[in-house]
């Protein structure tokens, strides 16, 4: 394989019970030109456990990530997924994008459509994202359809633990908590909706370098997915 | 020291933004000659592979040259 071709390795996560699709090529063309160079798919349980691991075929549209966990013997309820792409960027001049779909199976709610975290690469000086990427937050409406909140944060580093920071704004009240994960580990972290009186506004993520993190609201109920998105890099 | 690297592959890919892989840094760090041309910004552009690059550099330049 070409020297020459660029890497991307993005991340999401796939829980038991939901329909996850996964587009592997956004930008799609009227002629099909526009093909990944390779693609692998990882799968790791909580724990940094590598369950599964393949490469795909790059011609593949859509991937259904829910199948390809439901194959893993006695999947965890929750697994972290990476796509490790090969690009040439004559062909994806900006980068290549994976979108997903994912619904809870017989849920009420509507599907969630999101962009997959790039974590590793995608060259961001070429693209002009260059704000600070491993400071990240998210704002809340004041009113939302998720009982509950939660932020999802995983480490795709091959040696390296990241110490991350978790701080939550309920009105005037700022709370941190704090977390260290292991290569190829994940972990939730509640996000409580109310404290001393005032509701969930933002939360931040401070990491040591960049990590696959997402904003996940649920149903109190039924816990269905009712929001899944990326954070916004902190920019003052 | 190095135990851990001893099964990397020298083609693994360590910045995704650079393309710098784990023999170049090897190469690099044998030479003493780290960051090498055209690869300055490891680390510092998407910051994914920050926590790796600090990790590898810290193992490499206890290898004796």
């Amino acid at each position: 394989m070409s020297n020459n071709l660029c890497g991307l390795l993005s991340a999401t996560f796939h829980e038991a019970g939901c329909e996850h699709l996964v587009e592997l090529i956004h930008q799609r063309d009227a002629h099909a030109r526009r093909r990944l160079a390779s693609i692998d798919v990882a799968v790791y349980a909580a724990d940094g456990a590598a369950l599964h691991q393949a490469t795909l075929d790059p011609r593949l549209d859509v991937i259904d990530l829910a199948a390809l966990v439901a194959g893993i013997p006695s999947p965890p309820r929750r697994v972290l997924v990476t796509f490790d792409a090969r690009y040439d960027e004559r062909i994806f001049p900006y980068r290549p994008h994976h979108y997903g779909y994912v619904h809870r199976r017989g849920g009420r709610g509507a599907p969630l459509y999101y962009a997959v975290s790039a974590v590793l690469g995608g060259v961001p000086d070429r693209i002009g994202a260059t704000n600070i990427n491993n400071f990240e937050s998210y704002l809340f409406m004041p009113k939302t359809a998720a009982g509950t909140h939660s932020v999802l944060l995983g480490n795709v580093a091959r040696f390296a633990p990241s110490p991350i920071e978790v701080i939550t704004y309920h009105g005037r009240t700022r709370s941190s908590s704090a977390v260290t994960l292991a290569p190829k580990t994940h972990a939730e972290i509640d996000l409580p909706a109310e404290r001393d009186g005032g509701r969930l506004e933002r939360v931040e993520v401070k990491s040591a370098f960049r990590v696959a993190s997402y904003i996940v609201g649920r149903r109190a109920e039924s816990e269905e997915l009712v929001l899944f998105d990326h954070l916004f890099t902190y920019a003052r | 020291m190095t135990d851990m690297l001893a099964g990397v592959p020298d083609s693994l890919l360590l910045c995704y933004c650079t393309k710098l892989t784990v023999g170049d840094l090897r190469a690099a760090c044998r030479r003493d000659d780290w960051p090498p041309a055209g690869k300055e910004r490891t680390g510092k552009l998407c910051t994914g592979c920050l926590g790796d690059l600090n990790y590898l550099l810290r193992q490499l330049a206890a290898e004796p040259r």
